[in-house]
């Protein structure tokens, strides 16, 4: 794997550990269960080399941000 | 269909123009949410939800919730977020004036792992942040995976500690995203 590739993997595997593993939960209907957040990882990671980076704004160092 | 998005004070300062995002009160919070249709799951529906929370986040301290919460009406949101009022409001007093940085240490593709090297770093990062926690590596050659939180605008200062430690270990990756709202510290 280049480093680019792992790169781009870095910020969405983080992104998928926070959104699909993180999170208060309410009452609600939940889509995705935590048990299928593996399976998840392995379709996005198919999907990566297609998707434009939005995620390298991730990277830190990040200066400037509201955040 | 209304997928909530984040909890946050109410009343707050005026939303951002995204996605439609209204707030549903209840008592001294308030769900943001929107009206959404199915969408896969794609890492571009990810990262749009991800965009519409950190806008969300721009101007005030908020309360992430988890990817996929979707309720038929507002009178369900309403009903969710009265019943753990309380709970919420003291989780969202956790993470005021906060963001989360995520760190995840990756073993050398050969020879020992050293997982040793990767907990001191933790401890040590740990000491640092606000609070600090490891989550799941699932089934990943990670030799941590890791949230911490710190301070908004401090997330800059704490990547410079990280670099520190990975020039000390460069048998370790030390792989640092953020900063992102506190998903590793919403539910406490």
């Amino acid at each position: 794997m280049s480093t680019a590739v792992a790169d781009q993997e870095v910020a969405l595997i983080d992104l998928v550990d926070r959104l699909l593993g993180g999170g208060v939960v309410i009452a609600g209907d939940i889509t995705l269960a935590v048990a299928d957040v593996d399976l998840v990882y392995v379709q996005l990671r198919a999907l990566i080399s297609s998707v434009a980076t939005a995620e390298d704004k991730h990277l830190l160092p990040r200066m400037g941000s509201a955040l | 269909m209304i997928e909530v998005y984040a909890i946050a004070d109410h009343p707050g300062p005026p939303l951002p123009d995204v996605n439609g995002v209204r707030a549903v009160p209840a008592g001294r919070i308030a769900a943001l949410c929107a009206d959404v249709e199915e969408t896969a799951l794609s890492p571009a529906a990810l990262w749009a939800h991800e965009a519409v929370v950190e806008a969300l986040m721009e101007d005030r301290d908020l309360l992430p919730v988890r990817y996929g919460t979707r309720l038929a009406d507002e009178a369900q949101v309403l009903r969710a977020v009265a019943e753990r009022h309380d709970a919420l409001l003291a989780a969202l007093d956790g993470v005021r004036g906060a963001a989360e940085v995520s760190l995840r240490v990756v073993a050398p593709t050969d020879g020992p792992a050293p997982a040793e090297a990767a907990a001191r770093v933790h401890e040590q990062l740990a000491g640092q942040a606000r609070a600090a926690t490891v989550l799941d590596a699932g089934e990943s050659r990670d030799l941590l995976r890791a949230a911490y939180l710190v301070d908004r605008g401090g997330s800059a200062g704490f990547a410079e500690a990280v670099a520190t430690h990975q020039r000390a270990h460069p048998d370790l990756r030390l792989l640092c995203t953020g900063p992102w709202p506190p998903y590793s510290f919403a539910e406490r």
